[in-house]
This record gives C-alpha cells, structure tokens and sequence, in this order.
C-alpha cells in the first residue's frame, strides 16, 4: 500500500474557514416541519449549505413521510435504511493478535439531530424544484423494532423496507411483503447490526499484522501503525 | 453413453419440480411460471426474474436478487479509510472510478479538505472516462440483448481504447484504486492528454457507427418504442436517476444542479433529456450522454491547471466525527454515501445509495402486461449492474 | 468405449486424441462479477481473442460445454445454481477459476455472504489469479489448461464408472 503522496507525517489538514450563514431555504423546510407536525419534530441539524437533517417521533414518521413529499416537495425518493449506533464490540479487527483485545466500548453516542436509541431509522428525498435534500431520522426502541412504512408515500420504498428488515430486524408496519432480499432463507440473524461478528476475521486473524516486513532501506522495524 | 430408463427420467423431472429454486410448473389455469436467471445471458450478471405468464404476456414478475450480494456495507466497518476505497470500486464494476468518488467526497467533507484544483479537474476527466467506458458497453449490450450481435464487438472494441488511457494514468483497466482522500495518487503521464483526445474522437466516432447501425434499425425501433414506458412521477415515486429518470422527460442531473466540487461546471455541456419514457428513449440518451461526455473530456484537457494533485493529509487518516452525504451522477444514475463517522480509523457506518437497486424496483410495476421478450428489452434498457443492486 | 477406459489405447492415438480435445475446447462462460466483463474482453473482444486458442465461446447450453469458467465472486445463495449447472456439463469437464474472488473469496474474504472460493463447490483446475485478472492472464490460463490437456491419461479420467446423466 503506497504511503499517500507528498504528505507529511505532522501536517495540517488544509481547514476551509467559513463563516456560518443562515440557509435560508433549509430554515423554511424546518418550519414547514414544524407547522405541520408541531412537538413531533424532535430536532434538527443544518449544515449552511449543504445539507438538513430532521428526528421526528416514530409515531409521526409516516405523517412525517407526506410532509417530507407535499409540503416540502421532495418527490424524488432517495433511500431508507438504519444505523445501528452501538459501537461494535469486535473492533476493526486489526488489532494485533498477540496483545489483550482494547475494552469495548458500550456507550451509544448518536451523531446529528441527536437520539436516544440504539436503532435509528432514516431516509432521503430530494426537491428538484429546490434542489436541495432532506435526511428525515427516527428512533426505534429496542423493545418495539417496528415503523409505519412508508409504501403509500412512496412506492420505491419497498425493497428498503425489505432489506431494513432483513439487515437490522426492524419490520414496516403495513408493508405486507417482507420476504428477504438479498440472503438465502436459511440465513440467520441480521448482518449490519453491530453485534453480527464477522467470522471469519474471528477464525483467522487478519494476515496484514503478521507479514509486515522493514523495507531493506529501513534497518529498523516495521511501522508501527498498522498500515500495510 | 449408457441409457437412462424411463423410471430415471421421471424421477429426475419430479426432483426437480420439487426444488424450489427452479421452476418446471408446466401449463396450469393460473398460467405458466418462468425463471429467467440467475444465469442467463441477458441479465447482466446474476439477476433472476420469476414471471408468470399467461400465455406469453407477462401478469407478474418480480426480480429475486442476492446472489452477488457481498456484504459492503457491513465490511465498510471493518476496513479502514483506503482500504474502503478499494473495495468501493467493485461496486459498480464497470464504471469503477466513479464509485469512488463520492465516498472520497464524503470523507473529505467530514475533514474539511479540499483537494486542489488540478486534482478535481483530472477527477472529472476521470470520472467522465469512466462514463464513456460503461454506457458504450451498454450500446452493444443493449443491441446484443435485442438481437444484434455485431454491435457488442464494436462496444468491446472501443472501450479498449478508453480503458488503455484509464491504464497509462492509474494502472488498472478496471477497479483503478486512484482516488485519495485529499488528491490523486499520481499526476498524468506524459503525452496523455493527446493520447485521449485521440480516444475521445474515436469515441464519437462510434457513437456515430451505434447511430447507423442500431438506432434507426426499423427492428431495434420496433423492439423498443413504446416498451416500458415510465411515466415522470412513477419514476420519481421509484426513486429513479440517471439516464433512466431524464428519458422519462425529468431535467435532473447532478452534476449540473447539485455540484460537489468537481470540475463540470468549468466545461460547456449540456443535459439530454427525451419525453417518451421507453426503451428507446432510455437508449438514446445515454447514447447522447457519451457524446457529452466525450466533449466534456476534452474541454477539461484544454484547460487542466497545473499544481499539485495531493493536499496535505496526514499520513494516517482519521476522519472527525459527523455525519456527510454525497451523491454524484454516476453512469449508472445517482450513487451517493452516507459515511456516519466516529473519529476511527474507518467509517462507523456507511450507507451506500446505489442506482440500480431503485432502477430495478421499478420493474414489477413497469413489466406488467408485456410480453416475454419485451422483458428483456426492458432490463436491457434500465440497464444495471449487478454489484449495483446487490451491493 | 471400452478401449479408453481399460487404457488400451496405443499412445500416439491418445496423443493425437488429447491435441483434437485440447483445440477444440467449449468455454461455458460462467460470468458472475466483474471478471465477467474481462472474460467477455477476452473471449469475445477483437483484441484479446480468443478462439485463435482454438476455444469457442457461447455453447447453447451448459450440456454442450468442455469447459466452464467461473469469474467473479460467489456467494452462498448462488452455490446450489453452480452445482447444478456444473453437474450438467458432461464428462470429460474442465474448471478454471478465474479472478480472487473465485479462488479464494478475495477482497470479500470475510464477509457473510460469500463463499470462499468456487473450489468448495467444485473441483478446479486452473487458477487465474488477479482482480480482475488481465484478459492475458486468462488465455495464460487457458493455454495452461490446453497443456494440461495434452499430457493427459485418458484412462485416468474413465475409470470405469458410469456416466451419470444429472
């Protein structure tokens, strides 16, 4: 793996300064949010210029849902599918196999537009009239891994709802069809959450640790970090 | 060479019935089930559509996918920055520096770099190649998947000389593995910009040859107008791009109204859009959009600054916490990444939007009350790649 | 034929036998991934041809191949078509396994849903290494196979067992 060209090993990523400017049209989606769902909106996130993030309560997520496609015109149907926020209890795996595996880490820390579960559950539309785009998040408790689904809001979101249910377990209410997607019918357990193990990284431990060898320029070592 | 008795033949065709996975329902009342797939020359790789049929029209058909389903997002976790920036390129296989730069774009949005501008001029010029080496294979595609053969060797035989340049810069006909967090991993040879103008020009010229022998063949015209119409606001619904969404007359491109940094807005090009919705428009624009794309290239090699290709990166990327969506318009339509990164060595969580996967949800709705061949013009035209869908 | 299998056959007929089988192969085309389209550039772009090797490509079907090759990744949903498709192909039957991914799982090795090689399913004969392999490997590969071909008992091969039409 070649080292990435003309960097140094303690520069500075290159920081663009901005100053914060209020995104006119993304205040007026979160208002037309709040208008229509009022104490639904949990929170939302807007980075200028760029893009919106909306939590909005479960409860309210097909609602949500017509909002997100009428009111904010966002016709053209993105994707939707969930993060599962507990940090994974296996590591990247490329931890050296001789030392003692770090302490995992159980806390779930949530990312924009906060939350309170393990599961989120998100989806995107975009305006082209407005061009812009809106990530709408929900939370999912761990005891009721169920949604409202989003079929009679748009219709593409079939097969997401498919696999939301076959990679997390969260099933759409109302969908009627949740036959597996992508995994053979035998296949148990949901593969993206975090505590699904990879077993083949538990069988064998990834070569890159092993076969790292010094450069014959270098006489000492190999790197330290664990970049082949 | 010894005989099977009748008793064989017969217990073989019942076992076969019996197993789920291929279907020998012979002619009932509720009609006939057939299997296309998953191997099969017109699926593009390992798609299998069940479609019942009455008779030879179509009542249902549904796309049973999976079986190129490899698992990126899971293994996106367990792989750091570049490393994912390898594997990412195998996702859209046939366009693959496309794939990687929107997941580029993503971690260098989170980090709050921006590459320099001879980097995001030679990204374009790249990405645009990469276009032009995946829809010219789907002219011939297209046309073998309706009958015409000669056509595929053309695509096969003029992609080559796209691929060569692809090669002389990163080394790999396919999955280059160029793009870097912060650049590029090189700079241009010497002599690669005449080279590729001279590749360019060959380009056009088959696109010309594809206009004379495939799009105003009175059989390609009747394979395909009027098949699989798509109407606007089903495709929206759909949630289809691309080709696909412009050929059902919606004026969205991303590369004009959603710009993320790269170099489009610096050529003069224009969008294709048709307003039938069929088969054939789906073919056209795409053959327009080679065209464009060969124009773009050679703008873009006109006025390529100079400087340098890499930013100043560290030599270990971790990428701050914060969440980044990009999406570009890819050749195969809209791909776009949502990185959720935790300040690791690699991403927490990364959704990755492909095209095809929306494309070919249409295709229940769009098959319905067509006949059997016509669903082959159809996948033919909404045109997917397998690793597309199937992530 | 009871002279092949009983290993009556004079060695010049065997020889003469192997060249006759090793230019004359049927490549089944078991295209899957991304070597899929680097098999395609191989068999049937003007530049890397093919059948200057004496291999034709696109048999009508898998019963009239001598040879498939697999390209591309495999998974565990796609296993039972393999075997079946490979059972299908008639004896005497070639594999070339063609790509990382098909070898040995490749870039995919630890992932869920991917079978680690196309040899736990079925038995191969070359491996083409690469990711994806040149369309020069896979003739490199192919003419390998035709040596291989070559020096071939073909006794060896019809021990005697019946051929089972599956």
């Amino acid at each position: 793996m070649s080292p990435l060209s003309s960097a140094d090993t303690d520069a500075e990523a290159t920081e663009a300064v901005e100053t914060p400017e209020v995104d006119e049209a993304r205040e007026a989606v979160v208002a037309l949010f709040r208008e229509e769902l009022g104490d639904a909106v949990l929170d939302h996130h807007i980075r200028p210029g760029d893009d919106l993030w909306i939590r909005v309560e479960r409860a309210a997520w097909r609602q949500a849902g017509f909002v997100l496609r009428d009111r904010a015109r966002c016709k053209a149907f993105g994707f939707l599918s969930a993060i599962d926020w507990l940090p994974s209890p296996y590591g990247l795996g490329e931890d050296s196999p001789t030392d003692a595996p770090p302490e995992p880490d159980t806390e779930i820390v949530t990312g924009y537009a906060g939350g309170d579960t393990r599961f989120q559950v998100f989806a995107r539309a975009t305006s082209h009239s407005a061009k812009l785009g809106v990530t709408l998040k929900t939370d999912i408790p761990d005891d009721d891994l169920t949604l409202d689904t989003w079929l009679s809001v748009y219709a593409g979101v079939d097969w997401h709802e498919r696999e939301l249910r076959e990679m997390f377990g969260i099933t759409a209410i109302g969908h009627g069809h949740l036959a597996p997607l992508y995994l053979p019918g035998e296949f148990e357990g949901h593969p993206l959450r975090k505590d699904f193990p990879l077993l083949a990284r538990h069988v064998k431990a990834w070569p890159g640790i092993v076969d790292v060898e010094p450069m014959p320029a270098e006489a000492g070592g190999a790197d330290e970090e664990a970049s082949e | 060479m010894t005989a099977i008795s009748d008793r064989q033949m017969l217990a073989y065709a019942n076992a076969q019935a019996a197993d789920g996975r291929v279907n020998l329902e012979f002619e009932t009342q509720d009609g006939m089930t057939l299997n296309l797939g998953p191997q099969h020359p017109a699926t593009h790789g390992t798609l299998r559509v069940v479609v019942k049929l009455d008779g030879e029209q179509v009542v249902a058909a549904e796309p049973v996918m999976g079986y190129m389903h490899r698992g990126y997002e899971k293994l996106t976790e367990v792989r750091n920055y570049p490393q994912v920036t390898t594997l990412v390129n195998r996702i859209d296989w046939l366009g693959s520096f496309a794939n990687e730069v929107p997941f580029i774009l993503a971690a260098e949005k989170l980090m709050e770099i921006e590459a320099p501008p001879r980097a995001q001029w030679i990204r374009t010029v790249l990405f645009e190649m990469s276009r032009i080496a995946n829809i010219s294979l789907f002219a011939g595609d297209m046309s073998l998947h309706i009958g015409a053969l000669t056509a595929a060797f053309y695509a096969f035989r003029d992609r080559e000389f796209v691929l060569n340049q692809i090669e002389a810069v990163t080394g790999g006909r396919f999955h280059p593995n160029f793009d870097r967090i912060g650049g590029l991993k090189d700079d241009l040879p010497k002599g690669w910009i005449a080279d590729t103008k001279a590749a360019m020009a060959r380009i056009r010229d088959y696109c010309d040859e594809m206009d004379q022998l495939v799009t105003g063949n009175e059989i390609f015209e009747a394979r395909t107008r009027g098949v699989g119409v798509i109407p606007a606001d089903i495709a929206l619904q759909y949630g289809l791009t691309g080709a696909n969404l412009r050929a059902s007359g919606v004026d969205w491109d991303l590369r004009r109204d959603q710009p993320v940094g790269l170099a489009w807005d610096q050529a003069d090009w224009q969008v294709w859009t048709h307003p039938d919705g069929d088969s054939f428009a789906r073919f056209w624009v795409r053959l327009q959009e080679i065209r464009e794309s060969t124009k773009i290239v050679d703008q873009l090699l006109d006025g390529l600054p100079s400087g340098p290709v890499m930013a100043k990166v560290p030599r270990i990327i971790k990428v701050p916490e914060g969440e980044a969506w990009v999406a570009t318009e890819n050749p195969l339509g809209e791909m776009g990444y949502y990185v959720v990164s935790k300040g690791g060595l690699g991403p927490f969580r990364t959704k990755i939007r492909t095209p095809s996967f929306n494309n070919i949800s249409v295709v229940p709705w769009v098959c319905r009350g067509v006949y059997v061949p016509d669903v082959i013009t159809i996948l033919a035209s909404l045109y997917f790649i397998l690793g597309d869908i199937d992530r | 034929m009871g002279l092949v299998e009983s290993g009556k056959l004079p060695k010049p007929l065997t020889s003469l036998l192997n060249t006759s089988r090793k230019y004359s192969i049927w490549i089944f085309q078991w295209g899957l991934a991304c070597c899929a389209i680097e098999m395609g550039a191989a068999l049937g772009a003007p530049r890397y041809d093919v059948m200057r090797l004496g291999v034709i490509p696109l048999p009508a079907s898998p019963r009239q191949a001598d040879l498939v090759c697999f390209s591309g990744t495999v998974t565990d949903k796609m296993v039972p078509a393999i075997r079946r498709l490979y059972d299908q192909i008639p004896d005497p039957k070639y594999v070339i396994s063609m790509g990382s991914c098909a070898n040995c799982g490749g870039p995919y090795w630890d992932s869920y849903s991917v079978t680690k090689g196309v040899d736990q399913v079925v038995p191969v004969d070359v491996y083409v290494p690469g990711c994806p392999p040149r369309p020069e490997a896979l003739l490199e590969g192919i003419v390998l196979l035709q040596e291989m071909i070559g020096k071939e008992d073909m006794a060896e091969r019809w021990k005697g067992e019946p051929l089972v039409v599956r």
